[in-house]
């Protein structure tokens, strides 16, 4: 075969370029530590998220000291949690953060815009991205694939908040009744879980007051939690104290607050 | 001297149709891509966000699959015929593929246009409507027209190859030990990819989309049946592009004065993509879960690999040109540029295309890069890098080509010249615009294939206004471009007077065939290599895909036919909220 020289020179320069292309590459990928999304997650029902670990109840839990998993849930059209629905993903500042992806119905995408966070989510696979987080700031999750009508409306949130702002504990469920008769007690059932790998502690603090007699309570309580742990405290009112009318409650967990009222009645209804 | 047309009076016919068919999807095309363009950078809307979906579908589909693939069949009918100088062996044959794309273009139209309708009708018991974008990824659902109407037009040009095969069989018998003439040579290659390739998206509709939308089977596995569009996704971009280099490497070397470089080299490049287009799909899937990292990283050293053919084309086209150059006078390192023939818009429209493409080789070496990748897939960038492959070198390629096949097709003169020659130009104005304010947007973050790409959580960190402002103006300025194309081979059909077209014949090249060992002509070995060499990459990422997500797909996959508002009721809420907006102005 008869090449002009030229051509020679032109085509090992060619290749030159095209190995040391790769080798840039493989160098960038892995000598840099940029592992790709691949197939070492289990494969999951899509029909069946709330039977599969880490999708029954997602969002974030610690992992260790400053490391975090956070499940998400991709739907037509938000993110579970992330949006505006199901609130907004926080992970502390100096963290690293295991993504872990999943779709219930189509295929879609989870970036963080401006950042190399950026996966495809396949219904029936997880996509897990490992990311390191420094500074506080807040960034914007969009879905880069279309996936219906509103897929222009599917965003989200990863706020990274400062240290000293961010918990992971959850006020669950606060157990209060709507109405007692006079000299009874009202109680309180209230269920706080950790979502920290290691023991802490938080304060529940439960205010009461009848704005008609002006009568009021403050309790604070101290919680003790063992690593992603759920604790149950109970407030009591004395009704004799704050007498008949209603009276409004709340019970603030960190920034978390559930807040109601009960009636004092003289005498209560039968139910017949 | 004559022109094709002289010499193949019936078979021109079949080339001309082809291209009338492909101009008809530009248009289409055309006008939904300044639809969306205006819509999504907030300059104006005249479709709902939903209908947004439907008109980025029929754009997708009517460019890179009719647009494209029509001019294709018209440009491989007249390189097999006029360089094998013979006619088709049966011409009912001919229009007989011509047929079958035809419906299948008119059915997947259908059912993409269903989406327009207010109340789409049901037929075949779904409702008619297609807003599943060019790649139709699982489970979002079309209707089975659009599904059949890819096949059918496929089958097509499936038909149309072995229509070419035939005619260098027939050759071959009459002419036994002669070199493949180079333009046959190109096109019997490139077809033997295409075969390889479309398996991929055959088997994904034939198996798995077109019995599940018809309800005969209730699941898919979204990893599988997107791993075998991307099986066949990659390899059509050459598909596309394989004309346009056979158009650079016959047509443009005899416009630019001179003659082909080096033939041995041209064969070298085509029988090079052949091998290397398919089996480097998987590079459109670096993020998808369920897809080990090796299978990613061959594919990635696969892509690299396809740089070469085209840095080979590189070399021998602007070679050629010199030479060209030269042999008009042409002097000095340099200064032989300025012999080139830059009033005529087939050699300036073909020459600004290969810039581009050079361009958008190196926005694709970034894609192709596994690490860099993820920060931009799915962002503006990439639409910003195929506007300058396929949207330009190839389009540009065509719709210059097109100034030199009506005449050789009609044997009208071509009217307009300087319209035709100011029409190359700003298209090339227009993309210069347009790509590189979406390559600069994507890099900010800015999702494609998304109606209105602004959020209420947050801001992009950086100037997506100008941006929008320069994506709007490159659109404005194509638009204006496709409608002076247009003008020009109207005026050209209509007003063109008949004789003085130059003919068609292509000179020899400067090194022929006899440079080569004959084993580049072996279409057998090379196909050989090019199915094992796929078979190599991808029998084990689809065997893991199947064993990981099942055939069909987990119990729990639904399926999500598409469909959206319709047209009745966005008119109806657009002129209330007119209505409502004007009220307030005057009350207030």
């Amino acid at each position: 075969m008869q090449i002009h020289n030229y051509e020679k020179m032109w085509l090992v320069a060619a290749l030159v370029l095209i190995v040391a292309i790769i080798a840039t590459i493989t160098y960038g990928t892995v000598g840099l530590g940029i592992a790709m999304v691949d197939d070492t997650e289990d494969t999951v029902d899509p029909g069946a998220l709330e039977e599969e670990d880490g999708f029954d109840d997602p969002g974030v839990t610690q992992v260790g000291e400053n490391e975090y998993d956070v499940h998400v849930i991709a739907y037509q059209f938000g993110y579970d949690p992330g949006d505006e629905v199901n609130g907004e993903i926080q992970i502390p500042e100096d963290s690293e953060v295991n993504f872990y992806v999943t779709s219930r119905d189509v295929i879609h995408s989870f970036s963080l815009v401006g950042t190399n966070v950026n996966t495809m989510v396949v219904p029936g696979e997880v996509a897990a991205i490992t990311a390191e987080f420094d500074e506080p700031e807040r960034y914007g999750i969009i879905c880069n694939e279309y996936c219906g009508p509103q897929h222009h409306d599917m965003e989200g949130i990863v706020a990274v908040v400062p240290e000293e702002d961010f918990h992971l504990f959850t006020l669950e469920d606060v157990e209060a009744p709507d109405e007692v008769e006079l000299g009874d007690d009202a109680t309180f059932d209230v269920t706080v879980s950790s979502d920290h790998y290691d023991e802490r502690t938080t304060t529940a603090t439960f205010e009461a007051e009848n704005e008609t007699t002006g009568e009021e309570v403050e309790v604070e309580e101290e919680l003790t939690f063992d690593g992603h742990d759920t604790a149950e405290t109970t407030f009591t009112v004395d009704t004799d104290d704050f007498g008949t009318g209603d009276f409004d409650w709340t019970v603030t967990v960190e920034d978390e607050i559930e807040s109601g009222s009960v009636a004092v009645l003289e005498e209560l209804e039968e139910d017949e | 001297m004559s022109t094709f047309v002289d010499d193949f009076p019936a078979e021109a016919k079949v080339v001309r149709s082809s291209m009338y068919n492909a101009f008809v999807a530009l248009a289409i095309g055309a006008l939904m891509g300044i639809l969306q363009t205006l819509y999504r950078t907030d300059v104006f809307h005249f479709i709902s966000a939903e209908q947004y979906y439907t008109v980025l579908t029929a754009h997708g589909v009517f460019m890179v699959i009719s647009f494209t693939i029509w001019f294709l069949v018209g440009v491989f009918a007249w390189a097999v015929i006029s360089s094998l100088d013979r006619g088709v062996e049966d011409l009912r044959f001919t229009w007989a593929w011509f047929g079958f794309m035809t419906v299948g273009t008119l059915l997947a139209a259908i059912a993409i246009f269903g989406g327009f309708m207010s109340d789409p009708p049901e037929v075949l018991g779904s409702e008619l409507s297609a807003d599943v974008l060019f790649t139709f990824y699982a489970p979002l659902e079309a209707h089975p027209f659009f599904y059949i109407g890819l096949v059918l037009f496929v089958v097509g040009t499936w038909l149309a190859g072995a229509d070419w095969f035939r005619s260098y069989l027939a050759w071959r018998s009459e002419n036994p030990g002669e070199r493949i003439p180079l333009p046959t040579f190109m096109v019997l290659t490139t077809m033997i990819m295409w075969y390889i390739a479309t398996l991929g998206v055959a088997t994904s509709i034939l198996v798995f989309l077109l019995p599940w939308s018809l309800g005969l089977v209730d699941t898919v596995n979204p990893t599988l049946t997107r791993t075998l569009f991307w099986f066949f996704g990659h390899p059509v971009v050459y598909f596309w592009l394989m004309p346009a280099y056979l158009l650079w490497y016959t047509l443009l070397p005899k416009l630019a004065g001179g003659r082909l470089f080096s033939d041995p080299l041209a064969r070298v490049v085509f029988v090079l993509f052949l091998l290397l287009s398919t089996p480097v799909g998987i590079h459109h899937q670096y993020l998808d879960p369920g897809i080990a990292e090796g299978f990613k990283f061959i594919a990635m050293t696969n892509t690299m690999f396809l740089l070469l053919p085209s840095l080979l084309t590189a070399f021998t086209v602007v070679a050629s040109i010199e030479h060209g150059a030269r042999q008009r006078g042409g002097e000095g390192r340099l200064g032989w540029l300025k012999a080139l023939p830059w009033k005529d818009p087939v050699f300036t429209g073909m020459i600004f295309a290969g810039l581009m493409f050079a361009a958008g080789g190196f926005s694709g070496m970034v894609n192709a890069g596994m690490n860099i990748n993820y920060l931009v897939h799915n962002t503006l960038w990439v639409p910003g890098h195929f506007h300058l492959t396929v949207g330009t070198a190839v389009a540009l390629t065509f719709m210059a080509a097109s100034y030199w096949f009506i005449p050789q097709l009609t044997g009208k003169q071509l009217v307009g010249r300087s319209i035709a020659l100011v029409q190359v130009v700003l298209w090339f104005v227009g993309m210069v615009f347009m790509t590189n304010a979406m390559h600069r947007t994507g890099m900010l973050g800015v999702p494609r294939r998304t109606a209105e790409p602004w959020y209420d959580g947050f801001e992009y960190a950086g100037n997506v206004a100008e941006h929008n402002f320069q994506i709007a103006l490159g659109g404005t300025i194509l638009t204006l471009s496709i409608l002076l194309f247009f003008v020009v081979i109207l005026l050209t059909l209509l007003r063109g007077s008949k004789g003085g077209v130059e003919g068609s014949s292509i000179p020899e090249p400067l090194s022929g065939p006899d440079h080569s060992p004959a084993v580049i002509d072996n279409l057998k070995l090379w196909a050989g290599i090019a199915i094992v060499l796929v078979i190599m990459a991808y029998t084990l990422p689809l065997a893991s895909i199947v064993e990981r997500g099942g055939l069909f797909g987990p119990d729990g996959m639904r399926s999500f036919p598409s469909g959206n508002p319709g047209f009745l009721e966005y008119t109806s809420l657009f002129v209330q909220m007119v209505i409502q907006n004007a009220t307030e102005v005057i009350f207030r």
